[in-house]
C-alpha cells in the first residue's frame, strides 16, 4: 500500500457538505470598516506603526511619473526605477526617470500595480502574471505601489479572485521587518525598507 | 534525575537566558493583549476558529484529496509521507534529481520536526536558513527555542559575536539594526543563488490547491521565487476548505503570535511558474506529512490538530518563561510542545513534560483555537501511570497515600501532624526548604499551611 493510500485509509469518513463549510463563515468577527469611507479607512491603516507606509494622491494616471520622481528625490534615491511590463504604465511619460524591467540583486526602487487595497489591514493585493513579476517587489529597497482608489475593498475576504488562481496571490502589509533579535523591530530585514503607496483617484 | 530535569536545572541557573526569554515573551504577551482588546468579540472568533479546524479534522481525508486534485491541476506534484524519514527521503530525492547543491529554507517547524536540516547535511546539500532567527540558530549550531522567535534565547551581545565570527562583512556598529543589515548582506546573494527553495505551509487551501506562507521578513518569497524548484513540506492538518476560511485563521494567527492585524507578507502559491510568467519556480512539489497525525486523530488527541503554531501558549506559560524552550528537549516547546513531544519522541522519553505544568490554564485561555492543553497534558500523566512509566518512588509514594486516604481517621491524624510540622518550617508565611524534598523547594516556595486542617475547622463549625 502506498503512503497515500495508507494515510487516506486511516482518514475514511463521510465527505464534508459544502453547506457545513459555508456555515462556518456566516457573519465572521472582523475589524469594523466604514464602507462609505474606504479611502480614509485604508489610509488610516497604512499609517499604523505596524504598516508605516507613506502615501501620495494623484488625480490622473499621467501624474504617476511625477509622483514617483518626487518620492525618489525626497529620499535621495537615484532616478532609476524597475517597472513591470504593464501596458497601463507604458502609457505614461517617464522621461526624467531611467526605467528597466528586470530587478537587480540590489535594486533601489521598484514600481508595482496593486490589484486591490484592503481597508481592514492596509494591505496591498498583488497577483503574478506576464505583466506582473513578483521578485522586484521583494528585492527593492523602496517598494512603490500604484493603487486606484476604486480598487479599495473593505475586508480580506474580498481580496481573492474567484475561479482559476494566478501562480502567486500575495498581500503586502508593510515593509520587510524583523523582531528576531531581542524582540526589537528593525525595518528592511531582507526586502523593502520603505513602502510608498500612490493612490490614483482616476 | 532525568534529562529534562537536568536541562531545566541548567536553564534556571542561567540568568542571561531568563532575561532574554522574558524580554521577547513579555513583549508578545503585551502586544497580543492590545490586539485582542481591539478586536470585536475575540472570544466568538476563537469559537469559530476551533469550529473550522474541527470541521477540517473531521473530514480530513476528503479535504486532502480535494487539495491534491487542485494542486495537481495547477501543475504541482503532490507526495505523501507517513513518517519523518519518508518525508525527508522524498525531499532529498527531489533535490538530487534537480542536481541541487544549495537549498534556501524558509522557517518551517514541520521541517524541524522531520529533521530536514540534518537530512540535507547528510546528503551533502548546502542549506541556508533565511529567516533571521533561523540564520542565527544555524550559525550557532543550535535548535530553535521558540516556534515564532527561534533565537529568543540569544542576547544581542551573543548575536553580535556570532555574526562577527561568521559573516563575510560583519557589522561595525553595535546596534541591532546594524546586525540585521549584516545578515541581509550575507543572505541575499545566497537566496538568489539557491537551486531549491524549501518552505513549510501555514495553510493548504483545499478548493484552490494553494499553499499559504506568512512571514514578516519577506524571506519566504525571496527563498521560493528565484530557485528553479520549490518544495513544500506540510503537516496534513494544515488544510482549510477555502481562502475565506484561511482569512479567519490568519486574523487569529497574527494577533495571537505577534499582536499584529496581519503579517507583513502573506502569499498563496498555486503551482509552478506559468508559461508567460516572468519569475517563479519551474517545479513545485508538495509533501503531505502524517508523522503521527492520523494516530493523534484516532487516539484522543484530535483537538491538538487544531494547532496553528502561533506560540501564544508558550508566551503565557509560567514554566516556559522560567526555563525557555531548549529545556523541553523536543522540536516544539511550551504547552503545545509538551502535548506533541510524547507523540513524536515517545512517552517514555518525555513523560516529565506533562508533569512540568502547573495546570494554571493560562495556555488554554489564550489559545486561538481553544485547545484544552491542560486536559491533554493530564491525559499524558494518566497514560504514563497506566503504562508503568512513573518512577518507583512516585508509585510507592502514591500507593502509601492512597492506602492512608482510604482510612479517614488515620488520614486526619497524619495531616494534623504534617500541618504542625510544616508550620515549624515556615518563615514569614512561606516554606522555602523541606527535609528530603530539597529538589522540589530549590526553585519553589510553598505557602505556610493554616494552623489547623480543614477537617478540624469544619468539625468545630459543626459543633458550634
Amino acid at each position: 500500500m502506498s503512503a497515500r493510500e495508507a494515510i487516506l485509509a486511516r482518514l475514511k469518513g463521510p465527505p464534508p457538505s459544502a453547506a457545513a463549510a459555508e456555515a462556518l463563515l456566516i457573519a465572521p468577527e472582523r475589524p469594523v470598516v466604514d464602507a462609505a469611507a474606504l479611502e480614509a479607512e485604508f489610509l488610516a491603516r497604512l499609517a499604523l506603526p505596524s504598516v508605516s507606509a507613506s502615501h501620495d494622491v494623484i488625480e490622473r494616471l499621467e501624474q504617476l511619473p511625477a509622483a514617483v520622481a518626487r518620492y525618489l528625490a525626497a529620499h535621495g534615491a537615484a532616478p532609476t526605477l524597475c517597472v513591470p511590463p504593464d501596458p497601463v504604465l507604458r502609457t505614461c511619460d517617464w522621461s526624467g526617470l531611467t526605467l528597466h524591467d528586470h530587478a537587480a540583486p540590489e535594486e533601489s526602487a521598484a514600481l508595482a500595480v496593486a490589484r486591490l487595497g484592503v481597508a481592514e489591514t492596509g494591505s496591498l493585493v498583488f497577483e503574478t502574471g506576464p505583466r506582473a513579476p513578483m521578485l522586484p517587489n521583494f528585492l527593492a529597497l523602496h517598494h512603490i505601489v500604484l493603487l486606484r482608489v476604486r480598487d479599495i475593498v473593505a475586508h480580506l475576504e474580498d481580496a481573492p479572485l474567484a475561479g482559476p488562481q494566478p501562480r502567486a496571490h500575495y498581500w503586502v502589509t508593510g515593509v520587510s521587518g524583523t523582531t528576531d533579535i531581542e524582540g526589537t523591530y528593525v525595518r528592511g530585514a531582507h526586502g523593502p525598507r520603505f513602502l510608498h503607496v500612490i493612490l490614483c483617484r482616476d | 534525575m532525568s534529562a529534562f530535569t537536568d536541562r531545566a536545572d541548567a536553564a534556571l541557573a542561567d540568568p542571561i537566558l531568563k532575561t532574554a526569554v522574558e524580554r521577547t515573551a513579555g513583549t508578545a504577551e503585551a502586544k497580543r493583549a492590545v490586539a485582542v482588546d481591539a478586536f470585536p468579540d475575540f472570544e466568538a472568533a476563537r469559537d469559530r476558529a476551533a469550529a473550522i479546524k474541527d470541521h477540517v479534522v473531521a473530514h480530513l481525508g476528503a479535504y486532502l484529496e480535494q487539495f491534491e486534485a487542485n494542486a495537481i491541476a495547477a501543475g504541482a506534484k503532490v507526495h505523501w509521507a507517513q513518517t519523518a524519514d519518508e518525508a525527508c527521503r522524498i525531499a532529498i530525492d527531489i533535490c538530487k534529481a534537480a542536481g541541487a547543491k544549495s537549498v534556501a529554507r524558509s522557517k518551517s517547524m514541520l521541517g524541524e520536526e522531520i529533521g530536514l536540516p540534518h537530512a540535507l547535511a547528510e546528503a551533502g546539500i548546502g542549506r541556508v536558513e533565511t529567516d533571521l532567527a533561523e540564520h542565527i540558530i544555524q550559525l550557532a549550531d543550535e535548535r530553535p527555542s521558540h516556534i515564532i522567535w527561534p533565537a529568543m534565547h540569544k542576547t544581542r551581545e551573543q548575536v553580535s559575536a556570532l555574526f562577527k565570527a561568521k559573516h563575510r562583512t560583519p557589522h561595525e556598529e553595535e546596534t541591532i539594526a546594524a546586525m540585521a543589515e549584516s545578515a541581509r548582506r550575507e543572505l541575499r546573494g545566497r537566496m538568489l543563488g539557491a537551486d531549491v527553495g524549501i518552505s513549510g505551509a501555514n495553510f493548504l487551501i483545499a478548493d484552490t490547491g494553494a499553499v499559504c506562507t506568512v512571514t514578516n521578513e519577506g524571506n519566504a518569497e525571496l527563498s521560493l521565487v528565484p530557485p528553479r524548484v520549490h518544495i513544500v513540506t506540510a503537516g496534513i492538518e494544515k488544510i482549510v476548505p477555502s481562502m475565506s476560511h484561511a482569512v479567519h485563521m490568519l486574523r487569529m494567527l497574527a494577533r495571537s503570535a505577534t499582536g499584529a492585524a496581519l503579517t507583513q507578507y502573506t502569499t498563496f502559491y498555486t503551482g509552478p511558474k506559468r508559461p508567460a510568467d516572468r519569475d517563479g519556480p519551474e517545479e513545485m512539489h508538495i509533501i503531505l506529512v502524517d508523522n503521527g497525525r492520523t494516530k493523534m486523530r484516532s487516539e484522543g488527541l484530535a483537538e491538538m490538530l487544531r494547532c496553528i503554531r502561533c506560540g501564544a501558549c508558550m508566551n503565557h506559560c509560567v514554566v516556559f518563561r522560567q526555563i525557555g524552550g531548549h529545556a523541553y528537549g523536543g522540536t516544539y516547546p511550551g504547552p503545545m510542545g509538551a502535548v506533541l513531544t510524547p507523540v513524536l519522541d515517545g512517552l517514555r522519553q518525555s513523560r516529565d513534560l506533562a508533569s512540568a505544568c502547573t495546570l494554571n490554564g493560562k495556555c488554554q485561555e489564550v489559545c486561538p483555537v481553544r485547545i484544552p492543553l491542560p486536559t491533554l497534558l493530564k491525559g499524558w500523566r494518566e497514560k504514563s501511570w497506566r503504562e508503568g512509566l512513573e518512577p518507583t518512588s512516585m508509585r510507592w509514594g502514591l500507593g502509601v497515600w492512597a492506602w492512608v486516604a482510604r482510612r479517614p481517621a488515620l488520614y486526619r491524624l497524619g495531616t494534623g501532624v504534617a500541618v504542625r510540622a510544616l508550620r515549624l518550617l515556615g518563615r514569614g508565611g512561606w516554606i522555602n526548604a523541606l527535609p528530603l524534598a530539597g529538589g522540589w523547594t530549590r526553585h519553589r516556595a510553598m505557602p505556610k499551611p493554616a494552623a489547623r486542617t480543614f477537617m478540624t475547622q469544619y468539625r468545630e463549625q459543626q459543633d458550634r
